[in-house]
């Protein structure tokens, strides 16, 4: 998995790539809280070239949202993959976190 | 696929990638469509990464074995360990409307499945025998064999 941080002036966006599990989740949440502890306003997350998700990179995404909540912070999701999509829908995730189809559709919103 | 397709791996979560290929081979072989088999690997990864946490409590000096075989009825996979007992009821599971970290694997597993039971014959270890019937209309069941 490899895991791209781009900041803007608005947002920051955290671009995955590869197969989120067991092994590769601990890197993204690494990411993820980092950018909590700063008090980053707002990350979307693209999940564009994610291939696979299973439940503890799930957990990660909620650990980091439900952080973020604290300070009124925004945890986006945009170019889901189908199958991701699924599993999001199956996890009722679709409706805990805001999801788009494009990067700048999230970063307007 | 009428022989039984066996891999070994340690039990570090960098292998689980190698089983979810095996699992997706595996299903797909026996037939399976691209949701199932999707599904089937989704959940053979579920229960591997509770093998590793679970019954050997992140010791990745183990081995997981993992037997796919495939009937006329049944797609059907055993994963064996020689951790710590474990029994489904010990696995952290969440309602799925209840939104927190984790918990969620099992969902993952009975979705895919409609049997889940251990083994209980298996004195050292565990041996999760996870059954998907061909004909999916038949009722999931989830208790000790």
């Amino acid at each position: 998995m490899k895991v791209e941080t781009t900041v803007n002036s608005n947002y920051t966006v955290v671009a995955i790539a590869g197969e989120i599990d067991m092994y590769s989740s601990p890197q993204l949440r690494d990411t993820l809280l980092q950018l909590v502890k700063n008090k980053t306003a707002t990350v979307i997350v693209n999940l564009k070239d994610v291939k696979y998700i299973d439940s503890s990179g799930i957990a990660t995404f909620v650990e980091a949202l439900k952080k973020m909540l604290s300070y009124k912070g925004k945890l986006k999701m945009a170019q889901v993959p189908d199958r991701l999509m699924e599993i999001f829908n199956f996890s009722k995730l679709d409706k805990v976190f805001e999801i788009f189809g494009k990067i700048e559709d999230a970063a307007n919103s | 696929m009428n022989d039984p397709i066996v891999i070994s791996v340690p039990s570090h979560p960098k292998f689980l990638s190698v089983i979810r290929a095996a699992a997706l081979v595996a299903a797909e072989v026996s037939g399976m469509g691209t949701e199932a088999a999707e599904d089937i690997k989704h959940a053979v990864d579920e229960a591997c990464s509770n093998v590793i946490k679970y019954a050997y409590k992140c010791d990745s000096t183990r081995t997981i074995t993992v037997k796919f075989e495939d009937s006329q009825y049944t797609f059907q996979v055993k994963i064996e360990d020689t951790g710590c007992k474990a029994r489904l009821e010990d696995i952290k599971v969440r309602e799925l409307d209840e939104i927190r970290p984790g918990g969620l694997g099992i969902h993952f597993i009975k979705k895919a499945f409609n049997s889940v039971v251990f083994d209980k014959r298996k004195r050292n270890g565990n041996r999760l025998i996870l059954t998907r019937f061909k004909n999916r209309h038949e009722p999931v069941i989830s208790q000790q064999k």
